[in-house]
């Protein structure tokens, strides 16, 4: 319990550390922010403007007030308005988070679903047929970017074989299959990013455990194989795998910006990219800081879970 | 870093050449005499292949080639510069942070980590918003947000590096922080450091063409991979091959990237280079050398004895070539007797007993002798019968209980494992057969200590549960390897009072393997003494210690602190694999050597019951009698 108490005290101090640093983005470049936002290319933008927009964000006020109230917006889910539009960033948010978490959390049950047993398979075999053209399969696939396999896979199944939809969305209550259909290429390709990782790092895990005393010991007893990689390798292996998966995660929500704009999937990128373009502040920041909140979750999740499989991690 | 230039392997120098070209390629775009890569010309846009335009022209009608090129050169240019402002900032922060530490760790340490709390493109993004599209923005804000991969590794060097003594001495002497940081910390984390140095390249350059393919990037017309699968896209159908050239540099480039810091990584870390070795240094710490195989000694009546062990050679390929860290090794366990196995490290006792018990990694095997137990030959049986045999008939205790146990299950749970592995019965019955064999092996407070994990327990109480595990299926023969040797002497007592009762309880043969003599002396009968992967003396405990026939044996006894006059260690120590003695093994260490001893010795039966591979025992043995 004090484990779980003083790991979730960490992350509470880690989101404030990251709201801050948001927050003092726009202070820390050199310059007036307001003139920042809206020059473009070297030329200097009109003062009525950046005075109104001083005015708009708020920044004609003292730091200090600046930043209590961008922390009591958060802490009441109240995250600006747009620039663009004047409407409210969170609700923008809450409208297309639920699309951005489906492909985040089918494309890891993708990676997890390939790395794991590949990976368990090729460490077992370690030196064998499987091992080599997978640890070459993935070694290659590590180094395409997703929107280089997402663009690539659009042209080879959807331009030229004309067998899978270029891109899009339906929702799941109007057709459930289209709309599988549609995730299913995107899904795919962020699990790639994941998958390759998970591979690795699963491989590189059984691998380190496998000649361990205490699977010996699991085979003194008479256990049979199969046995002895369920309950004393893959569980041992596993803790590993899962902080290397929590890491990664930060590339993957990353990419998947990239594969949501490759595949015209309407979540958190489409609004993210018009805001970065459009300048529009609030917007952007809304966006980084669900993000990144999400990825400090999964980070928790991820120690938990550690926690959960392994005595020794409770113990401190 | 001397050796590894040296002796370059081709794992590090094909993606070192492949970079070296790809950088050369970047250098020298402009004196290629290349079409210029940003020239439009609309009437020829999208045509294939012509003399001038080698790969085609793109939607605006500009040299697809030229802008290959070109784009190399901006996607380097990036990765490079912020990779190499990162490395700095990182490694001096990390160095700083590491040295001083106090407040300028915490500065430098802790700001990283929360840096690390944001997933990089969306950083990017941010500063992108802020700072505006264009290649300054991308480089600012690459090396920001690789400095904290940098920071941690020269931070965490730095603090294993000034534990080490030199670095002590060297401040010892005088010398000031920052002196001391370049001359010796710099040199010992240059390794890791160019490790993260490649691999953070490879991410820059994912980074900056994945924002330049959103149109955040690189500002066009300016050429870059990015930016040419963006425009590529619109027109993929009709040109499907503008869209193939970027794709493929940008992994070719990735790919590069990425296998040079795989190759640096296990040129740099001696651990994940040694690999190979590792695991044969787990089962023959000394790497034995490959010998002519003997013949066991004349066959004894079987069917008294719980094992026979004849002519038992196993062999271990390793990268040097095939050895034999066990080499024509023969004994007998009578039934319901101790034999204690004796020898120093890297003497084959433990390879011996691990074949037995079929758990040889699979560099090794079994290649000569034959082991009878039960009417079966351990040796020639399939893994399925063997695996019947393991934990009920046979069964092991090892020398350091923590190690194998595991240390994510209950010890409870391992323990009714055994039970479940050989008999048909539920988990309820198995774990009360747990509680009755906590209780027998002594454990206090059976009932709680059932649920307890292994890092909960002393080092005696784990090793009763190894006891317990062992003794689950009252197995005809138990086999303890060194299973006091991680204990100290009070519990090593206890334990081999458990053992003795346990024996003469259950009636099981007992093989143990020690380097103490005096534990011999205590548990038990026969003793045969091992060197070198051969038996070099056996015989009954008593007779062998009050007049050992081999001058190993002898010098074993005088370097015992048990030994009544102050121990004397033997000189030396087992030679290394592959420079050992054609002849007598212990020749080079033998106080008694003398002109033939460098000829193969025998296994020669001294009394009924007595054996020695020496060809001067008698001469000795006489030598000593008058």
């Amino acid at each position: 319990m004090a484990f779980v108490a003083g790991r979730i005290a960490t992350s509470l101090l880690l989101a404030l550390a990251v709201a801050t640093i948001v927050f003092l983005a726009l202070h820390l470049v050199p310059g007036d922010p307001a003139e920042l936002l809206l020059s473009t290319g070297g030329i200097t933008p009109d003062p009525a403007s950046v005075a109104e927009l001083r005015q708009r964000l708020g920044l004609d006020r003292p730091l200090h007030a600046q930043y209590l109230d961008f922390l009591s917006g958060l802490l009441k889910g109240d995250l600006g308005r747009s620039l663009v539009d004047d409407h409210p960033v969170a609700s923008e948010i809450a409208l297309r988070l639920p699309r951005t978490l489906e492909l985040i959390v089918v494309g890891t049950l993708v990676a997890l679903a390939i790395g794991v047993p590949a990976g368990v398979h090729a460490a077992v075999h370690a030196g064998g047929a499987f091992d080599r053209v997978m640890s070459g399969l993935m070694a290659v696939l590590m180094a395409v970017p997703v929107f280089v396999l997402g663009t690539l896979l659009i042209l080879l199944l959807a331009v030229k074989l004309k067998v899978m939809p270029a891109g899009g969305f339906t929702p799941f209550s109007r057709d459930p299959a289209g709309h599988l259909v549609l995730l299913a290429l995107p899904a795919l390709v962020i699990g790639k990013g994941l998958a390759t990782v998970v591979f690795r790092m699963t491989r590189a895990s059984v691998l380190d455990i496998l000649p361990r005393d205490h699977v010996r010991t699991a085979r003194a007893k008479g256990l049979s194989e199969r046995r002895v990689l369920r309950r004393h390798v893959l569980r041992n292996a596993f803790g590993p795998v899962l902080t290397v998966l929590g890491l990664h995660m930060g590339a993957l929500l990353g990419g998947t910006v990239l594969v949501e704009y490759v595949f015209n999937w309407p979540g958190l990128s489409t609004p993210l990219i018009r805001a970065v373009e459009g300048r529009d502040y609030p917007m952007v920041v809304g966006i980084v800081l669900t993000i990144s909140g999400l990825f400090l979750l999964i980070n928790l999740a991820v120690d938990l879970m550690r926690a959960a499989l392994d005595p020794r991690v409770r113990a401190g | 870093m001397a050796p590894l230039a040296r002796r370059l392997p081709w794992r590090v120098a094909l993606p070192a050449g492949l970079v070296l070209a790809l950088v050369a390629v970047a250098l020298a775009a402009p004196v290629l005499g290349l079409p210029n890569p940003v020239r439009q010309d609309i009437a020829n846009r999208l045509s294939g292949a012509a003399p001038g335009a080698v790969l085609g022209r793109d939607e605006f009608g500009r040299d697809v080639l030229s802008r290959l090129l070109w784009g190399a050169r901006t996607s380097l240019f990036v990765a490079f510069a912020a990779t190499t402002i990162a490395a700095l900032a990182g490694t001096v922060l990390g160095l700083v942070g590491g040295w001083l530490r106090g407040v300028m760790e915490i500065v430098s340490v802790r700001l990283a980590d929360v840096i690390l709390c944001f997933p990089p493109i969306l950083l990017a993004l941010l500063a992108v918003t802020i700072m505006g599209p264009g290649v300054a923005t991308l480089i600012v804000m690459l090396s920001i947000l690789y400095t904290p991969g940098f920071v941690r590794v020269s931070y965490g060097e730095t603090l294993s590096v000034r534990e080490q003594d030199y670095v002590a001495a060297v401040a010892a002497l005088g010398a000031r922080s920052p002196r001391i940081i370049l001359r010796t910390l710099l040199p010992n984390i240059a390794g890791p450091l160019l490790v993260q140095y490649s691999l953070t390249l490879g991410a820059a350059v994912v980074v900056e063409s994945g924002l330049s393919f959103l149109g955040l990037g690189v500002v066009p017309p300016t050429p870059s991979w990015g930016l040419m699968i963006r425009g590529a896209r619109a027109t993929m159908e009709q040109a499907p091959l503008l869209l193939l050239w970027p794709c493929l540099a940008l992994t070719v480039t990735i790919l590069a990237f990425n296998l040079l810091c795989d190759a640096l990584r296990d040129a740099v870390d001696p651990k994940s280079a040694a690999r190979g070795l590792r695991l044969v240094d787990r089962v023959a710490p000394g790497l034995l050398p490959r010998a002519d195989a003997q013949p066991g000694p004349q066959a004894s009546d079987l069917t008294a004895n719980s094992l026979a062990v004849r002519g038992l050679t196993v062999e271990i390929a390793t990268p040097r070539g095939a050895i034999r860290p066990v080499d024509g090794v023969s004994f007998d366990v009578p039934a319901g007797e101790t034999l204690a196995i004796v020898g120093e490290s890297g003497s084959g006792k433990s390879v011996t007993v691990t074949t037995l018990m079929g758990l040889l990694p699979p560099a090794a095997r079994a290649v000569a002798g034959s082991a009878a137990f039960e009417g079966k030959d351990l040796l020639r049986l399939d893994g399925t019968a063997l695996r019947a045999l393991r934990g009920s008939r046979i069964a092991m205790i090892p020398q350091d209980p923590m190690s194998a146990l595991n240390p994510v299950r209950t010890v409870g749970e391992q323990v009714a494992e055994a039970v479940l592995a050989h008999r048909p019965v539920g988990r309820a019955a198995a774990r009360a057969e747990a509680l009755a064999l906590f209780r027998r092996v002594g454990i206090a407070d059976p009932e709680r200590r059932l649920d307890a994990w292994p890092h909960e327990l002393s080092g005696g109480m784990r090793q009763r549960v190894m006891i317990a595990m062992a003794i689950a299926n009252r197995p005809a023969l138990l086999i303890a390897d060194e299973p006091t040797t991680a204990l100290d002497v009070t519990t090593q007592a206890q334990i081999l009072d458990l053992l003795a009762d346990l024996r003469r309880e259950t009636g099981s043969s007992l093989i143990f393997i020690t380097h103490s003599l005096g534990v011999v002396a205590e548990i038990a009968d026969r003793v045969i003494v091992m060197y070198a992967g051969q038996v070099v003396e056996s015989g009954p405990v008593a007779e062998v210690f009050a007049a050992p026939l081999h001058p190993y044996t002898k010098a074993l006894l005088t370097a015992a602190p048990e030994a009544e006059s102050p121990p004397r260690p033997i000189p030396g120590a087992v030679p290394p694999p592959h420079q050992f003695p054609a002849g007598c093994r212990f020749q080079p260490r033998c106080a008694q050597s003398a002109p033939g001893c460098e000829a193969a010795q025998p296994l020669m039966a001294m009394r009924p019951d007595r054996a020695v591979r020496c060809r001067r025992a008698r001469d000795l043995a006489r030598m000593e009698a008058g």
